[in-house]
């Protein structure tokens, strides 16, 4: 074997050395890791621009939509109160009180010989009010006069109560007079009569019953 | 593989230089830029209910402006009766015709009250009409008419005394109360 003599081992000694060496290997191992950290910056910057467009678009729409959605908001308010009014009023104009049949009543029910000096009927107060209030006075002539406003009473009363929810009726007054009064050719004895009829024309609102709070009993 | 005090030094450097690079692009690239994003995430987040809940509020509001007419149509009628001016000036007259027209000739109208309704854009008024000479049967029909042609209007108080002149006639007093626009 032939011998062989390397002169040129210190230069590549030098050569590996220098491969070696660690601030440039670290500058390579750097380098990469910088190119991976920037590639990774502009993928990141790539999804939050798209995130950013997404966002920007949707701030667009919302300055768009956001007037037209307080001016939909009010016009609804608007709308709501003026449906509620309506509705109120319709509610107002058929829960009213008619006077009318209470006087038609009065006509068919009070007899020939009974003179009606004084009717006076007050619709409920307001709304929640229930009963309305009649007042009838008058003049009844025959055989037996108080018999005849008692009749007079009774009838109204009855008739009355098929038209309304309860009627209720009291004689706040029936006096016997001296005046006769002719009638038919006949002399007739007469008695004067107040009578006040309490007539229920809607029934009572219930309200709520409100939680009773229990009371703390106090240690005697 | 020993290395020597020159090599140290310099991976001493490097390592100090990825330090500073590191947090560098930490806090000034990829710190700023997640941040931006993640607010962006929770602004989409955010915004998308309220688009979503103020197209359904302008739909509905749409829906509603579509029924309203029909809905409001009653109270729509009732204004439009209502004549314009001031109420003292044409309920008197509007009351002497009415009653004229059921052959009651006379009639006179005073204003008791005057005062603000529950109902917004209403105003009671309240109404004293006598009625010094009337029959008790064409008197009982004018009022029949008047609540059924006036839903406005409301009897409150209906009060018929015996003249004493005459048998036929009756004194009556109607107390009524009305709306009109305030």
């Amino acid at each position: 074997m032939p011998l062989h003599v390397n002169l040129y081992h210190e230069v590549q000694r030098q050569d590996r050395a220098r491969r070696r060496d660690p601030l440039r290997l670290g500058m390579l191992a750097i380098l990469v890791i910088a190119v991976g950290f920037i590639a990774y910056y502009f993928v990141e910057l790539e999804q939050c621009h798209a995130v950013a467009t997404v966002f920007g678009g949707l701030q667009d729409d919302w300055s768009r939509i956001d007037p037209k959605c307080k001016a939909a908001k009010a016009r609804q308010d608007e709308l709501d109160d003026q449906i509620k009014a309506s509705d109120q009023l319709k509610k107002n104009v058929e829960s009213r009180f008619y006077l009318a049949p209470v006087l038609g009543e009065i006509l068919r029910t009070v007899p020939q010989n009974v003179q009606l000096l004084h009717v006076a009927v007050d619709a409920p107060a307001d709304g929640d009010a229930t009963t309305s209030l009649l007042t009838v006075s008058g003049i009844s002539s025959a055989a037996e006069p108080r018999r005849e406003a008692e009749t007079v009473r009774t009838a109204l009363e009855a008739k009355l109560g098929t038209e309304f929810k309860k009627v209720t009726s009291v004689f706040k007054a029936l006096d016997d007079s001296d005046q006769l009064v002719t009638f038919n050719g006949h002399p007739l004895p007469t008695a004067t009569f107040t009578i006040e009829f309490e007539i229920q024309v809607r029934d009572p609102i219930v309200a709520a019953p409100t939680p009773v709070r229990r009371q703390r009993i106090a240690a005697e | 593989m020993k290395l020597d005090s020159e090599q140290i030094k310099k991976i001493f450097a490097a390592l100090l230089v990825l330090a500073f690079i590191l947090y560098a692009y930490f806090a000034f690239l990829l710190g700023p830029l997640q941040k931006s994003q993640q607010d962006a995430t929770a602004g989409i987040a955010s915004l998308e209910p309220q688009i979503a809940d103020a197209k359904k509020q302008i739909a509905r509001t749409a829906g509603l402006e579509k029924e309203a007419p029909q809905a409001t149509a009653f109270l729509t009628d009732i204004k439009n009766s209502i004549p314009d001016g001031a109420p003292i000036a044409w309920f008197p007259p509007k009351m002497t015709e009415f009653f004229r027209s059921q052959g009651i000739e006379k009639c006179t109208t005073h204003l008791v009250s005057d005062g603000a309704d529950s109902m917004p854009g209403f105003r009671r008024m309240v109404w004293s009409i006598d009625l010094p000479k009337v029959e008790f049967i064409p008197l009982g029909v004018a009022i029949s008419h008047l609540e059924n042609n006036e839903p406005l209007l409301n009897i409150l108080n209906v009060t018929i005394d015996a003249t004493r002149e005459d048998a036929q006639y009756q004194h009556a007093t109607l107390v009524l109360a009305t709306l009109v626009k305030s």
